[in-house]
C-alpha cells in the first residue's frame, strides 16, 4: 500500500510562511523553526565550514580574559586625574566618586567568578587563575586611589587628634582649694 | 580631621559675633539703680523754667545724683561722682533755674536739669560740705538769672560761702572763728542764717546759736543763742531747720519726743507744743514748704511703731507766733506724708500702703482720696519716705503723685492710686552675688550619681521606678501643655516663678541670690530679665548692722557670712525664709577616692597651704609662699570648683596635638613692688606649692589693680603701665598665657601618657614634677579693666570669652577667646594650617570691638563683679554682673548652635507643614488613580 500523501495542513505545517512576526519579543510557538534569511544562510555556511579548534578558543578566551583583567587599570589615570582635580574638600561629588572608588573594586572581586564565566573552559581553567590575581591586582590600585584620596580629604584616622578622645584626662593625687571654699 | 578645620573656621567667624539686634533688651536686663534715695533730696522739679513736665530729682545714700523721668521710672541721667571723703550728700534745685546743685564732700556740683552735663564745680579745699541752701531771693526780689548757692562748711575752719550761681566762684566767705559744731544754714527773702550748736560743758546738752548774716556782704548782722540745752543732746534731736519761707523755722524735740519746741528764725520766742502721747514716738518729721512764696504752714509727723499721725501748725508772720491749726487722725497703718506747694497753697500728702489722700494745710477736709492697688512687689512693706506733686483744679485735688520709698526699698511712684512704676533700689551696692542651686535639680543629680554607682540591672531597676515616680507630675504637665505650645508659638511674656525655673527646658532661668552691703538679700531671675522673685533684710535672721556680707550657695539654700558677726546665716534661696537646720548637709568641694585635700590661704602676706587631715579642723602645714623682699601679695587667682573641658589637647592645623597642661590646683598670685613699681605673676601648683611659671612686669602702676583670671590651661591678666618710665608705651595691657604639657606636638611631656600624677611625690621614673611649657602674648588696649571673667559651660565645648570690665565706659565686653590665642603667629603672615586653626597674624593693639560690647547701650556704673553659668544647652553661658548697678544677660560664644533662633518662624513653619498635609491628601487619590490605570493599561 503506498502511503496516502500527506494531508493539506502538514504540508503547511513542513513549509511555514516565511513571513516574519511583528513583535520579535514573542516567543515562537513550539514546533516552529523560521526559515533563515539569505545571509543568515550564509554565515551558518560559512562557520561551518571553519570551526575553530578548542585550542584556539582558548587562546581566544584567554585574550578576552586578559582584556578584562586589566581593564581597571586602564580606567586608573583618569580616576586619578579626576580625584585630583576635586580637591580635598569635602564636597558631594567628590564624596560621590570617593564613594564609587570604593565600591567598585569591591563588586568586581565579588563577582570575580560571575565576569570569568564566560571564558571558563576544561582548557583554561588553570591559566584563568593568574588573570583573575591580576584582576585583582589591579582593581586593589583602583582601591587604593581610594584610600589615598580619602587620606588627602583628612578622613583616615591615622593622627593623634583623631584619636585624642579617648585619651582621659590626668587624675591628681591631691586637690587644693582655697580655705573659703571649704 | 578636616571636622576639625570646618569648626575652627567657624571658630575664625566668631570675633564677628554679637549680640543681635532682636536679641537686645530681651536676653539682657539692666538694673540702673540710684541707691535709696534721700529724704530730703527727692523732689519733683521743671528741669528748665518753662517747661511742661518735671522731673523727679534726687541723690541717694551712696550720693548718686539721677533723674528720673515721673511717667515710668525711666532714668533720664545719673551721676556718681567718685569724690572722697563721702559725707552727706545734699542736693537743691530753685524754680525756674536749669540746674541743680548737689554737694557731696568737698565738692560742690552744678548740674544740668534736664541732661545732668557738669555746668560748674568748686572744690572746698580741706573741708566738707554741711549744708547747701539756693539763694531764692535777694532783698526781697527773685533774680531771673542763675542763683546763687550758699554752703555751709565745716573741717578746718568753719564757714559759711556764698557761691555764684552762674559760675561757681566764691563771692564772700563768712568765718566763724568760734567752736561751736555748724549745723545748717536757711535763707529768708532777706537774710541768711546760720545756725550752730555751741555745747558749753562736753557731754551736757547743746544750745542752739543763730548767726544772721548779709547776703550781699556776708557780714554778721545779729547773734542769737537758744537755750535748749535741756533737750538737745544729739543732733538728732533737731527736727527741722529752714525752709525757704517767709518764716523759717528751727524745730526740735527732746530724747523721748514728748515736746516739739518751735522757733521762728529771726526771732528769740520758743513756742512749745506737746506731741500726741499715745503710743510711743519713733519718729518726728516736720515738712514745709520750701518756696517763698507759700503760705507759712507746716506739717509735724509723728512715726509710732505701729502708725501715724500728724499736727499741722500756722505761723502767723504779723505776731511771730506758731500756732496749731488742726490735727490729723492717728491711723494704725504705718505711713508717711508728703508736702506739696500750688502758687501759695501748700498740701499734704498722707501716704499709707493702702491709701493716698491729700488735705488742704489750711482745713483738714480730704480733698482727694485714693485707695491703691496692691502690689506683690509691695508685700509687708510700708512707705518710709515721699514726695509728691499734687494738681489742683477749682479747689479739688485732680491728679496726685507721690515718689515714695517703701520700706522693703522699692522705690514706687504711686499715680493716683495706681502703682505708675517700682524701681528696686535696694539691690545699689549689691556685694556679693551666688547663682542658686535648686534642691530639686540637685536632687536629680543625687538620684543619677547612685545609678551611676550601682551595676546595670539594679540601676535599670532604679531608673524605671524613678520614672515611674516622675508619671504623678504628668497630669499637671499635660494640663500645661497646650498653654505651652501656645505660649512657644505665639512667644508672649508670662510671669515667672520658682517653679519655672525648675521646670526650665533650656536652662536660662537660673536663679542670683544677692547681698547689698545694706545687709539685704534679693533673689533674681536672670532668665526673666532679672524679676525680683523675694527680697528680705537679713537683720530679720540676725540682730546686728551689716557691712559686708558674703554669700556662698550650698543646695537649696545660700550661706551669708558678714564680719559683723560670728557664724553664718542659712537662707532658704527658693523662699527667702531661714533654711530648717535639720536638712542642712554642708559640703565642700567633693573630692575624689583616695585624694587628698589641700586648703590654703592668704595670711599676712603669704600663701599658706595645709594638708586637710582626717580629723574636722586639723591641719598640718605643707608649704607657704612667700614673694620676693619687697613684694607684697595683691591677690590671688584660682580655677573655679566647675571648670569641664572638653578636649585635653589642642588640635593643630597638621591634625597634630598639643596638649593642654590641665591641672585643677593651679593658683594664679601676683604680687607688687610699689619701690620699684614692678608686677609679678606667679602661677603655683597650690597641691605642692611649687612655682611653675613666673612673670614680671616692670614700669608698673602698682596702685591700679591687677584683675587676672584662670580658666581650663589659661590665664590672663591686665596691668596699667606707668608712664614714669618710657613715656611710649603709656597704657594698659593684658596678657594672656596658655599652659601646654610640651611644646611639641603629639608629646604629653615629662609625665607620658601615665593616668594619674602628682605634684608632692613626683614618681622617680619621671623626674621632677612636670612643669607647662607656657606661651604667652600680650596686647595694648585702650582702656583700664577692673575685673576680669571666664564664661562657663556645661561641657566645656564652646569655645570661651574672657569677659572684662572697663570702668571709664561703664561697659562689660566679652572678648572671643581665639582672638587673644597666644599662639597667634607674630611677624608673618599665618600659614594654611594655622588659618585652618584660626589664627591671625599679631598684632600689638587690641582693638575693642564694639561689637564685643555685652552692654551696648547700657551704662553699668561700679561692676565690682561678674559671675557666670552654665544653662541647660551647651552653647550658651548665663553672666550675671554686679555692682552698684546689676547686669545680666546671656552669651553664645560659638554661636546659638543648639537652639533656634528668634528669627526662626514657628508659625510660618507649622503652615507650610499644614499644606503639604492638605497637599497630600488631594494628590493621594490621583496617584492611586494613575497606578492602577497603569496596571490596566495594553501594551
Amino acid at each position: 500500500m503506498s502511503t496516502p500523501p500527506p494531508p493539506q495542513w502538514v504540508v503547511d505545517l513542513d513549509s511555514a510562511p516565511a513571513s516574519k512576526p511583528k513583535n520579535a519579543s514573542l516567543p515562537d510557538p513550539p514546533g516552529y523553526t523560521a526559515s533563515m534569511t539569505r545571509k543568515e544562510r550564509a554565515l551558518s555556511s560559512k562557520k561551518s565550514r571553519v570551526p575553530p579548534t578548542p585550542e584556539e578558543m582558548d587562546t581566544l578566551k584567554m585574550k578576552k580574559a586578559w582584556e578584562v583583567a586589566i581593564a581597571p587599570a586602564k580606567q586608573l589615570p583618569m580616576n586619578a586625574f579626576g580625584m585630583y582635580m576635586t580637591g580635598n574638600s569635602l564636597q558631594i561629588f567628590s564624596i560621590f566618586m570617593v564613594f564609587t572608588l570604593f565600591k567598585t573594586p569591591v563588586m568586581a572581586a565579588l563577582g570575580i567568578q560571575r565576569t570569568f564565566a564566560p571564558f571558563e573552559t576544561p582548557g583554561t581553567a588553570g591559566r584563568l587563575l593568574g588573570v583573575k590575581v591580576v584582576y585583582i591586582l589591579t582593581n586593589l590600585l583602583m582601591l587604593a586611589l581610594g584610600i589615598w584620596k580619602v587620606n588627602a580629604m583628612g578622613l583616615l584616622p591615622t593622627t593623634r587628634s583623631d584619636w585624642l578622645a579617648w585619651e582621659g584626662e590626668r587624675t591628681w593625687s591631691e586637690r587644693a582649694v582655697p580655705k573659703e571654699w571649704l | 580631621m578636616r571636622l576639625h578645620a570646618a569648626l575652627s573656621l567657624a571658630a575664625c567667624l566668631a570675633p564677628v559675633s554679637a549680640i543681635f539686634e532682636d536679641d537686645a533688651y530681651h536676653i539682657d536686663f539692666h538694673y540702673a539703680l540710684l541707691g535709696l534715695p534721700k529724704h530730703d533730696a527727692t523732689f519733683f522739679q521743671k528741669p528748665y523754667g518753662g517747661s511742661k513736665a518735671s522731673l523727679l530729682y534726687s541723690i541717694s545714700e551712696n550720693q548718686t545724683i539721677g533723674a528720673i523721668n515721673p511717667k515710668d521710672g525711666a532714668l533720664v541721667w545719673r551721676q556718681h561722682p567718685a569724690s572722697e571723703p563721702r559725707g552727706k550728700g545734699h542736693l537743691r534745685a530753685a524754680d525756674e533755674q536749669d540746674t541743680i546743685v548737689s554737694a557731696i564732700g568737698n565738692r560742690v556740683t552744678a548740674w544740668s536739669s534736664s541732661d545732668g552735663r557738669l555746668v560748674w564745680e568748686t572744690n572746698v579745699d580741706g573741708s566738707t560740705v554741711e549744708d547747701l541752701e539756693i539763694l531764692e531771693q535777694e532783698d526781697g526780689i527773685t533774680k531771673d538769672e542763675a542763683k546763687d548757692a550758699i554752703v555751709l562748711v565745716s573741717g578746718t575752719n568753719h564757714g559759711v560761702k556764698r557761691l555764684d550761681g552762674k559760675t561757681g566762684r566764691v563771692k564772700w566767705t563768712y568765718e566763724d572763728s568760734s567752736n561751736d559744731t555748724p549745723f545748717q544754714v536757711s535763707t529768708s527773702p532777706t537774710t541768711i542764717y546760720y545756725i550752730s550748736l555751741h555745747s558749753s560743758i562736753i557731754g551736757a546738752g547743746s544750745k542752739l546759736k543763730v548767726t544772721s548774716l548779709s547776703p550781699i556782704t556776708g557780714k554778721k548782722l545779729d547773734q542769737y543763742t537758744l537755750s535748749s540745752d535741756t533737750e538737745i543732746t544729739s543732733r538728732d534731736h533737731i527736727v527741722f531747720a529752714g525752709a525757704n519761707t517767709a518764716a523759717p523755722i528751727l524745730a526740735w524735740t527732746d530724747k523721748d519726743y514728748k515736746v516739739i519746741k518751735i522757733n521762728i528764725i529771726g526771732t528769740k520766742t520758743v513756742a512749745s507744743f506737746d506731741t500726741p502721747g499715745k503710743s510711743p514716738i519713733e519718729q518726728v518729721v516736720l515738712h514745709a514748704p520750701g518756696h517763698v512764696n507759700s503760705q507759712p504752714h507746716f506739717l509735724v509727723e509723728y512715726q509710732t511703731y505701729f502708725g501715724h499721725s500728724a499736727d499741722v501748725f500756722h505761723v502767723d508772720l504779723k505776731k511771730n507766733s506758731v500756732s496749731k491749726a488742726y490735727s490729723l487722725p492717728e491711723l494704725q497703718v504705718r505711713g508717711t506724708f508728703a508736702i506739696s506747694t500750688m502758687d501759695a497753697n501748700v498740701y499734704f500728702v498722707r501716704v499709707t500702703g493702702d491709701e493716698v489722700s491729700v488735705v488742704s494745710s489750711a482745713s483738714h477736709g480730704v480733698l482727694g482720696r485714693w485707695p491703691t492697688a496692691r502690689s506683690p512687689a509691695l508685700a509687708g512693706a510700708y512707705p518710709v519716705h515721699a514726695a509728691s506733686e499734687v494738681v489742683v483744679k477749682s479747689g479739688a485735688v485732680t491728679a496726685a503723685r507721690s515718689a515714695v520709698l517703701f520700706s522693703n526699698g522699692q522705690w514706687v511712684l504711686i499715680r493716683n492710686g495706681d502703682i505708675a512704676w517700682t524701681r528696686p533700689e535696694f539691690l545699689a551696692q549689691a556685694s556679693s552675688a551666688v547663682w542658686a542651686r535648686l534642691p530639686e535639680v540637685e536632687a536629680l543629680a543625687a538620684e543619677l550619681e547612685v545609678e551611676r554607682h550601682q551595676n546595670i540591672v539594679s540601676a535599670y531597676i532604679h531608673r524605671v521606678k524613678r520614672h515611674i515616680q516622675d508619671l504623678e507630675h504628668f497630669p499637671a504637665w499635660a494640663q500645661n501643655l497646650p498653654q505651652r505650645l501656645l505660649g512657644n508659638v505665639v512667644g508672649r511674656p508670662k510671669q515667672t516663678t520658682v517653679d519655672d525655673i525648675q521646670q526650665d527646658t533650656f536652662g536660662f532661668h537660673k536663679l542670683v541670690i544677692v547681698a547689698t552691703e545694706k545687709g539685704r538679700l534679693a533673689a533674681l531671675d536672670v532668665g526673666a530679665r532679672g524679676k525680683v522673685l523675694w527680697n528680705v533684710h537679713l537683720t530679720q535672721f540676725a540682730d546686728t548692722v551689716f557691712k559686708y556680707p558674703t554669700l556662698r550657695a550650698h543646695s537649696g539654700y545660700v550661706e551669708v557670712r558678714d564680719p559683723s558677726f560670728e557664724g553664718s546665716l542659712f537662707i532658704n534661696s527658693t523662699t527667702g525664709g531661714t533654711a530648717s537646720y535639720v536638712n542642712l548637709h554642708l559640703h565642700g568641694p567633693q573630692i575624689a577616692e583616695g585624694q587628698k585635700l589641700v586648703s590654703y590661704t592668704l595670711t599676712d602676706g603669704s600663701l599658706k597651704g595645709a594638708l586637710e587631715t582626717e580629723t574636722q579642723g586639723k591641719t598640718e602645714s605643707v608649704w607657704t609662699f612667700v614673694p620676693p623682699s619687697g613684694e607684697r601679695i595683691v591677690g590671688y587667682t584660682t580655677r573655679p570648683l566647675k571648670d569641664p573641658v572638653a578636649s585635653i589637647g589642642k588640635v593643630l592645623g597638621d591634625r597634630s596635638v598639643l596638649y593642654k597642661y590641665l591641672n585643677p590646683n593651679l593658683v594664679l598670685v601676683t604680687a607688687v613692688s610699689e619701690l620699684t613699681c614692678t608686677a609679678s605673676i606667679y602661677l603655683l601648683d597650690s597641691a605642692s606649692g611649687q612655682l611653675l611659671h613666673t612673670m614680671s612686669h616692670s614700669d608698673v602702676d602698682t596702685s591700679r589693680p591687677i584683675p587676672s583670671t584662670i580658666s581650663e590651661n589659661w590665664f590672663s591678666y591686665s596691668l596699667t603701665i606707668d608712664s614714669a618710665g618710657s613715656p611710649e608705651s603709656r597704657g594698659h595691657q593684658l596678657i594672656v598665657s596658655d599652659l601646654y604639657e610640651s611644646p611639641l606636638p603629639d608629646d604629653r611631656g615629662p609625665l607620658g601618657a601615665s593616668s594619674n600624677s602628682s605634684t608632692v611625690k613626683p614618681s622617680s621614673a619621671q623626674g621632677d614634677a612636670a612643669k607647662p611649657y607656657v606661651l604667652s602674648q600680650s596686647y595694648q588696649i585702650a582702656a583700664e579693666i577692673s575685673h576680669m571673667a571666664v564664661t562657663q559651660t556645661r561641657q566645656g565645648i564652646t569655645s570661651r570669652e574672657l569677659l572684662i570690665t572697663i570702668p571709664s565706659t561703664n561697659s562689660i565686653i566679652g572678648i572671643p577667646r581665639q582672638v587673644i590665642d597666644p599662639r597667634r603667629p607674630i611677624g608673618r603672615d599665618p600659614t594654611p594650617n594655622e588659618q585652618a586653626e584660626g589664627l591671625t597674624r599679631y598684632t600689638p593693639l587690641l582693638p575693642l570691638d564694639s561689637k564685643w560690647h555685652l552692654t551696648h547701650k547700657y551704662e553699668v556704673l561700679g561692676i565690682k563683679d561678674i559671675i557666670t553659668s552654665e544653662s541647660g544647652i551647651e552653647s550658651t553661658s548665663l553672666v550675671f554682673a554686679y555692682g552698684h548697678d546689676i547686669f545680666g544677660t546671656r552669651v553664645a560664644p560659638s554661636f546659638a548652635f543648639d537652639i533656634l533662633g528668634k528669627g526662626f518662624n514657628k508659625i510660618q513653619m507649622l503652615l507650610t507643614v499644614a499644606a503639604l498635609f492638605v497637599g497630600v491628601l488631594f494628590v493621594a487619590p490621583l496617584v492611586t488613580r494613575k497606578q492602577i490605570n497603569s496596571l490596566w493599561t495594553i501594551p
